[in-house]
């Protein structure tokens, strides 16, 4: 098996029966890409193009319509502790302490430990994201940004071979979104986890990212694009801003989101673009060329 | 002043104008009962006809019977501490029965989207019949007037805490479910620590307004199937036309009710968390 199989997804899609007649509704087709071990790929798109359902067929908590993704070699059917979900909303348990939310999980994954094991465990990875003081407190009692954090704490406990994050901190403010980048980048760099991630902001994902997926629009949305994220890691969101092709790259993504995502079924239809051609792997180094040849096409 | 020491004020200010008004709307002119014999006291010769008691009448009978609530002096006299203690059981049998059919029951309709329609019908039938309305059948099918009243509060008791469970349950949030599934719960695991206490909130609010029921109900059944209870006091003292004891067990009923009500209140706190 080689480093190219960790994660293997190929022609995924979704569709689902319309209400009143027979016919069927396809969110995404075609949906095809391949992740390495210690890769951290962000995918990014429109509301509405099934990156939520993508990350929930990864996770196994939901079915696709067709196609397969094998982990490891093996199909991926079900849920398993090999696949931490961190959720959009945290989904802390509200009934346990932030403690016991974090034991739980541990005690799931690993079933033969001493109680002692579990619990410096969860105390070594609460100390990781900063919740050591608020461990025994009820998530009512913490702000939304902790309470993710709790959730990221619960997700690595289980030491996850592939890690998944649902805009994990779409629902927070600019600052503590920040700080959590910041953590994660940290956390990342350390314990070089395979992350795949969904997000809104294109800074987040240029700071966090190896790759970045590019969805079009849906219905039938695709994965259209990967752009490769050449700026060296570690990397820090106050610093990342002064390499030169962080610029590139993220003018890049906003035209792709803004122009280029919603004509890429029209492209198809005209013959412009072939399906069997997409993602179009893009080659960081000639971003700006390419984007200025875009902007002449729309 | 604190809100508090305010609405304390307030609440004794209430009660002194309620005595007060009290007092003189039932007057106090025909009260000379203290001089009469006995034989004279019973043909109810004091009085030359009954009245409302007012509240000091009420007071003195309240101290008097409070301060020997345990005596048994045969069938139709007994304290009303023990008449109470009657009634408290019978609740309890009938709510506890409940509680270990109704809450697993519950739990079963609310995790089984067809089991949940298949009973709706039946439920919403059965849960608007009065429980009194049960007594006759209750009567003839168990031929023991305890017994039945303790399947009357039964019946009352258990649609509150069915339906509520069965709701709770089936309201738990998918994230909370999907967090289950991510750490591979088996279906037992996920019903005790995560589907139980997410749903227990619910539950103890059908175990609060089933309490609640069953307070009401067993005063009612017990009048009907007499012999001991706080509801058959009632109706032997107005048979007595000893209206001051029927004022001082309709406020002791109230006290009852509001003390069962605050255990199970006290409990659901203990439970409840905060989203």
């Amino acid at each position: 098996m080689t480093m190219k199989d960790f994660l293997k997804v190929e022609n995924l899609s979704k569709s689902y029966p319309t209400t009143g007649d027979k016919s069927f509704i396809t969110i995404y087709e075609n949906v095809s890409f391949t992740m390495e071990k210690g890769e951290f790929n962000c995918i990014i798109g429109h509301s509405g193009c099934g990156k939520s359902t993508i990350l929930n067929n990864l996770a196994g908590l939901d079915h696709a319509s067709g196609g397969s993704i094998k982990m490891l070699g093996e199909e991926v059917t079900k849920p398993s502790l090999e696949r931490g979900v961190i959720f959009q909303n945290h989904s802390i348990l509200p009934w346990l302490t932030v403690f016991k939310n974090v034991t739980m999980a541990i005690k799931c994954k690993f079933k033969d430990i001493s109680k002692e094991d579990v619990d410096s465990k969860a105390i070594h990875f609460l100390k990781m994201v900063g919740l050591k003081d608020a461990m025994h407190k009820k998530p009512s009692e913490l702000s939304g940004g902790m309470k993710q954090r709790v959730g990221i704490a619960r997700a690595f406990a289980i030491e996850p071979t592939l890690l998944l994050m649902d805009e994990p901190f779409g629902a927070l403010d600019a600052l503590t979104r920040g700080k959590l980048q910041d953590k994660l980048v940290e956390i990342c760099d350390k314990t070089h986890q395979t992350t795949f991630m969904i997000t809104h902001d294109i800074d987040e994902a240029i700071l966090l990212s190896d790759k970045i997926l590019l969805m079009s629009d849906g219905p039938e949305a695709k994965i259209a694009e990967i752009v490769t994220v050449n700026i060296p890691k570690p990397r820090n969101r106050s610093t990342i801003v002064n390499h030169p092709a962080f610029y590139d790259i993220r003018n890049y993504l906003v035209d792709f989101l803004v122009n280029q995502s919603g004509t890429i079924n029209k492209k198809l239809k005209k013959g412009e673009l072939k399906e069997s051609e997409l993602p179009i792997s893009v080659d960081p180094h000639e971003l700006r060329f390419q984007l200025e040849n875009n902007s002449l096409n729309t | 002043m604190s809100e508090n020491k305010r609405a304390i004020l307030l609440s004794i200010i209430i009660f002194i104008v309620f005595v007060v008004i009290g007092e003189l709307i039932t007057g106090s002119g025909e009260r000379n009962k203290k001089n009469l014999t006995e034989y004279e006291q019973l043909m109810g010769m004091g009085e030359t006809q009954a009245h409302v008691p007012g509240p000091f009448e009420v007071f003195e009978r309240a101290f008097e019977e409070l301060s020997h609530p345990f005596y048994d002096n045969g069938p139709n006299d007994k304290g009303i501490g023990l008449q109470l203690l009657y009634s408290i059981a019978r609740v309890l049998a009938g709510y506890l029965l409940s509680v270990i059919i109704a809450v697993p029951l519950g739990f079963l309709i609310g995790m089984s989207p067809v089991f949940y329609k298949a009973l709706q019908p039946y439920i919403q039938i059965l849960k608007p019949i009065s429980p009194l309305a049960w007594m006759p059948l209750a009567l003839f099918v168990i031929k023991d007037s305890i017994l039945s009243s303790v399947f009357v509060i039964f019946i009352c008791s258990i649609w509150p805490m069915l339906i509520n469970t069965a709701f709770g349950v089936m309201s738990v949030k998918k994230d909370f479910l999907n967090v289950g599934r991510t750490l591979e719960m088996g279906t037992f695991k996920t019903a005790f620590q995560i589907i139980l206490p997410a749903s227990l909130p619910t539950i103890f609010t059908g175990l609060r307004i089933s309490m609640g029921i069953s307070w009401l109900v067993i005063v009612a059944a017990e009048m009907l199937v007499g012999g001991t209870g706080i509801g058959y006091y009632v109706w032997n003292e107005w048979n007595n036309l000893d209206l001051a004891s029927v004022v001082f067990s309709i406020l002791m009923i109230g006290i009852v009710g509001m003390f069962l009500d605050s255990i199970i209140a006290q409990a659901a706190k203990y439970f409840n968390y905060v989203e």
